[in-house]
């Protein structure tokens, strides 16, 4: 076991030789035991470039400095920024913005879940219509309009890590109150600690439905009967740890056969499967309903526990020992004694630094984030805390601060610096969800009834965008963390690039003509009556008008109308506004030409200049500069 | 052909597997290059999430039902009906060594399965998965041999059955046996064309030289912008449109950040590659096979299209990837996996329906694949993640009617049990692979560059195809 770490050594990893080693909140010992790669292995990867030393206090302060800049910090921090919040902010403090966002009311999912649910006279009979999808109304709301950007933008982060899917026909999908509980969850712990999320997320109802550890019992060896190991396994894997021993800087430490190093087998799951025995959902009678949709289907008023935590019923916990991951839990310890003294275990081990910090990092800045990025990010996720640039310390001081590290990754030196600006492999490939809501928070697009988009319904598939929120298609998210592009360049370099693993030949189409029915409005060019009857088959009982189905997500153009006559003009326009000042001269000439091979008939007409603002705004947001966050 | 294989098995008896074991082997072969005459194709129906093994192979015989029912009291219970041994479809392979003296049946929700045995045109190779090298129990049990990396975990496991090696890896050999074929003058101009997915294949259909091809259950899409600007009132000439056109292809993207170059390659190959596809699906003619509900049969209607269209896209070898989720039954198995199996009964049923009204019947062969087996114990009402999995061949070229391998006993602490029922892998996916990759005409050391493994076991591969 490695000491909790104070202090960090950078290696230049594939030379084994250390360039740099430096201290940071409160000193402390360069650790010796960080271990040393081996020296006879050829370099697997291209050596990294040379790592900035670790943000002196004041390096991010200019975060805000010009409109690009801010532009640049909110793209990275929240769900797209909006002209005004740009203008308001440039030239102000990142820091403080960041402490503000720190204490901003939650956005919930459960009232706003209830809300819909009260629009229906007869909630019972009528809610179920749109159940499936009112998770995914409340993260168009959040995600659009929300004023707490930053939380929403962590727990959407969070989502991806702590993987629920209502994709198919499931509890999940059946029953509102599940899904909407469990986002609550990660919304509320998104700027929290790390282990009081995981322990909520332990206990929720919909994650003990999705890894099936909902009515898990103790082992019966007279009916062959032993505990369900899929929580157990995944919560090691994917929430906290992974598969193998990593370095702080996340790197996999390689054993003397030159191969990473497990740190578990099948024992620690059959071990720690004991712990995740006698949760269920509240008021729960198994002896009477064996099965969960069973019971649910009895008893109706069962589905409203799905709001809160499940239940212990100590008599179907293991009272066996439960050993894993080098812990132990005496025999006869109880169901909520055992869960809390496995989740300690967990969380203390070395891995979950770097493991989640590299996560994190992937969903906000850059794809295949340097070892020192992640070394420094997951030293502010052990220590707890984290000085913003104008000295402010945020994070409690406890292991998993999430706060602190999220800052930690915003103001790195590497997210800011202009130099990544310039290097050709930092940033992401940004994700589709994250397009459209930049999209629709850049022109103002009504967002108050989402419900009303049809064409938003549902996004998962290959023809659409391969990415609806909350509904990966498994546990494994909508891609994994590890993902290296095969016959890709950036592959040929070894960079992992999750996002990639979702862009084929289908999902580039269903981008294409995902994006040009809401930047060209094409909502207008169909009969009202076809609009309504898309809306209507998916919303049941509930009402609306005419003037609101046209409203929904209807973009606000007014700025752009106004200079469109120029095409230069508006592409440089949008240029700014949409990638701070990214996209190449050539690429803007090109937008400009097919701009102006479509010559405008009456220079003032509305209707042909908002038809030219949305043709440029598509050609800039499928344009290689634009899906490439840098 | 198939007949004549069939009689021929018939006349040799089991005692002559050996023989014929001997004549699947890598080397069999003495070409240098792959062969490319005719036309084939190889399916590859992927169940993600682990297939139980234990209940597409049922046991049968009364011991080993017997048997079966006390390892799994109650969640045999929990299926009523469809899981007495009355209920079962009890299968009669050619021969028996792969039972080991006991029987095994179907479930009830495969007949068509059951048929296509029957009829010589499936066979099941039993207890295949992921393995470096022959290991014993004692052997896994002291860590005496080598064993995969990260057993037993979905992702891991699902890439080690495509690509030899855990999550990260970056060939399939399905991908690899592309290259082979590409290199041997395959599929003339028409590369694009040769690994083709209506699922998320991974590294499966990845080569050195080969890309997949993603299309969805319809084809590929069309780009809908040039019909929205049509409607607007006013009207784009050709030259916009064509310069629209290439503006979207990214094709004069200059730029020099790594991931804009890749974005660019993969927006401008997949518009191109639509363009050619959709153009050659515009001559399909509509298949008289009905396909069933359910997205793997759409999926596999999506292939057999594709197959219809072989000679348009000049396509003479060619790898195709589906698959079928749900299989990860740790919870409400009884309810959930029955469904599933009818699923896949009726979209094999289908497919080989198409192969035969397109004439194709020989040259196409369909094959499983899964995360896993999984356990023989139970975890209340469902079971956790195994090892080696059961798996079913289907075509006209697969010596059917059979069962390969080795059917893992239904007791609990049994010789290859590595705890609660998870076997140990009676043949490797790679001597599996090996079987489809030198059907597919891949040369001895073809295979070998494509399957690492593959020469720990090659004197163990019994020849299903």
């Amino acid at each position: 076991m490695r000491v909790h770490l104070k202090c960090y050594q950078a290696l230049l990893l594939a030379m084994s030789v250390s360039i740099l080693s430096a201290c940071e909140g409160g000193g402390g010992n360069p650790v010796s035991d960080t271990p040393q790669p081996d020296s006879s292995e050829p370099p697997a990867a291209p050596v990294q470039p040379p790592v900035s030393p670790p943000p002196p206090a004041g390096v991010g302060d200019g975060a805000f400095a010009t409109p690009q800049s801010t532009s640049r910090f909110l793209t990275q921090a929240t769900f797209g920024p909006a002209p005004l919040e740009v203008s308001t902010l440039t030239g102000t403090s990142a820091s403080q913005w960041f402490v503000n966002e720190l204490s901003k009311t939650a956005s919930l999912h459960v009232p706003q879940m209830e809300a819909y649910r009260s629009l229906f006279a007869d909630p019972r009979e009528d809610f179920p219509v749109i159940e499936p999808d009112v998770a995914s109304y409340i993260f168009w709301k959040n995600t659009i309009d929300g004023n707490d950007q930053l939380r929403q933008r962590m727990a959407f982060a969070l989502s991806q890590i702590f993987v629920i899917s209502n994709q198919s026909d499931n509890i999940l999908s059946d029953y509102a109150e599940g899904m909407a509980y469990y986002q609550d969850v990660l919304i509320q712990n998104a700027l929290g600690n790390y282990r009081d999320l995981i322990e909520d997320v332990t206990y929720a109802p919909a994650m003990g439905f999705y890894l099936t550890y909902i009515g898990n019992q103790k082992a019966d060896a007279t009916i062959g009967r032993r505990p369900d190991e899929n929580y157990a396994r995944e919560i090691l894997q994917l929430f906290s740890v992974g598969l193998v021993q990593l370095q702080p800087n996340g790197e996999p430490v390689l054993g003397a056969d030159g191969q990473p190093v497990e740190i578990y087998d099948n024992s620690d799951i059959t071990g720690l499967a004991k712990v995740f025995t006698g949760l269920d959902l509240v008021g729960i009678d198994r002896s009477v309903t064996p099965t969960l949709l069973n019971a649910l289907a009895d008893t109706a008023e069962l589905e409203r526990n799905f709001l809160m935590p499940m239940a212990v019923f100590e008599s179907r916990h293991s009272p066996l020992a439960k050993d894993f991951l080098n812990c132990s839990i005496a025999a006869g310890t109880s169901t909520a004694q055992s869960i809390d003294l496995a989740l300690d275990c967990i969380i203390a081990h070395p891995n979950v630094g770097p493991f989640v910090s590299r996560q994190l990092i992937q969903r906000f800045t850059t794809s295949d984030p340097s070892p020192n990025y992640v070394q420094r990010v997951a030293a502010a996720f052990d220590a707890g805390q984290f000085s913003l640039p104008d000295g402010t310390v945020v994070g409690d001081g406890r292991k998993g601060d999430l706060s602190a590290t999220v800052a930690a990754i915003l103001f790195d030196a590497e997210a800011r610096g202009a130099s990544s600006l310039t290097n050709t492999q930092f940033g992401k490939v940004r994700e589709p969800l994250l397009r459209f809501t930049h999209w629709a928070r850049a022109f103002d697009a009504d967002a108050t009834r989402p419900e009303l988009g049809s064409t938003l319904y549902d996004l998962s598939g290959p023809t659409r965008l391969s990415q609806h929120p909350y509904r990966p298609r498994s546990v494994f998210n909508f891609y994994r963390p590890g993902y290296v592009a095969p016959g890709t360049t950036s592959g040929s370099l070894g960079m992992t690039v999750p996002e990639l693993q979702i862009v084929n030949a289908s999902t580039v189409t269903g981008y294409l003509n995902f994006l040009s029915f809401f930047t060209l409005d094409q909502k207008v060019n169909r009969p009202i009556t076809e609009l309504e009857g898309d809306v209507r088959s998916r919303l049941g009982k509930l009402s609306f008008t005419q003037s609101e189905l046209l409203q929904s997500f209807t973009p606000d153009y007014t700025d752009e109308i106004a200079i469109a006559n120029n095409a230069s003009a508006l592409v440089e326009h949008l240029d700014d506004l949409l990638a701070y000042d990214t996209l190449s001269a050539e690429t803007k000439a090109d937008i400009v030409a097919v701009l102006n091979a479509a010559p405008l008939q009456d220079p003032s007409s509305t209707s042909e200049l908002k038809e030219r603002v949305g043709l440029a705004i598509f050609m800039v947001m499928t344009s290689p500069d634009y899906l490439v966050q840098r | 052909m198939k007949a004549n294989r069939r009689e021929f098995f018939k006349g040799i008896g089991a005692s002559a597997m050996a023989t014929a074991a001997f004549a699947g082997r890598p080397g069999f072969f003495s070409a240098h290059a792959a062969d490319t005459s005719g036309y084939k194709a190889l399916v590859c129906v992927f169940l993600f999430g682990g297939l139980d093994n234990y209940d597409l192979l049922v046991p049968y015989d009364t011991t080993s039902y017997g048997e079966f029912q006390a390892a799994r009291p109650s969640l045999l219970s929990q299926y009523g009906s469809s899981r007495a041994r009355s209920s079962l479809l009890a299968l009669s392979p050619l021969t028996s060594s792969a039972l080991g003296g006991r029987q095994v049946a179907l479930p009830p929700e495969m007949p068509q399965l059951k048929s296509l045995f029957d009829a010589g045109n499936a066979a099941f190779v039993a207890n295949v998965g992921p393995l470096i090298e022959p290991i014993t129990l004692t052997q896994f049990q002291n860590g005496s041999a080598r064993v995969p990396a990260r057993l037993f975990s979905h992702n891991d496991q699902q890439t080690t059955w495509k690509a030899s090696a855990p999550e990260g890896a970056q060939f399939g050999w399905a991908g690899l046996f592309a290259d082979a074929v590409l290199a041997a003058g395959a599929n003339g101009s028409s590369p694009q064309f040769t690994a083709i997915t209506v699922d998320e294949a991974g590294p499966f259909l990845t080569g050195r030289q080969t890309a997949p091809y993603r299309i969805s259950e319809a084809g590929a899409p069309e780009v809908r912008v040039f019909e929205e600007l049509a409607m607007s009132s006013t009207p784009k000439s050709a030259e916009f449109s064509s310069m629209l056109r290439s503006n979207l292809g990214a094709s004069q993207f200059v730029g020099t950040h790594v991931l804009e170059q890749d974005m660019a390659l993969k927006v401008s190959n997949g518009l191109s590659t639509n363009d050619t596809f959709s153009n050659a699906r515009a001559s399909i003619s509509p298949l008289s096979t009905a396909f069933g509900e359910g997205g793997l049969s759409a999926q596999l209607k999506a292939v057999a299209e594709t197959i219809s269209i072989r000679s348009q896209l000049s396509a003479t070898r060619q790898v195709f990837f589906v698959g079928l989720g749900g299989f990860d039954t740790h919870s409400a198995q009884a309810f959930s996996l029955p469904p599933l199996l009818t699923e896949l009964d009726s979209a094999i049923g289908a497919f080989q329906a198409a192969m035969a009204e397109l004439g194709v019947v020989n040259d196409v062969t369909l094959f499983t694949a899964s995360d896993f087996g999984r356990t023989l114990s139970v975890n209340g009402d469902g079971t956790d993640h195994g090892w080696g999995g059961n798996h079913i061949v289907v075509g006209g070229s697969v010596m059917g009617g059979d069962i390969y391998g080795s059917v893992a006993p239904p007791v609990l602490g049994n010789s290859l049990d590595t705890g609660a029922g998870r076997v140990i892998p009676s043949l490797a996916v790679e001597q599996y692979a090996s079987q489809l990759g030198s059907w597919f005409g891949l040369t001895s050391s073809e295979l070998a560059t494509a399957l690492p493994n593959l020469r720990n076991f090659d004197q163990n591969t019994p020849r299903f195809i």
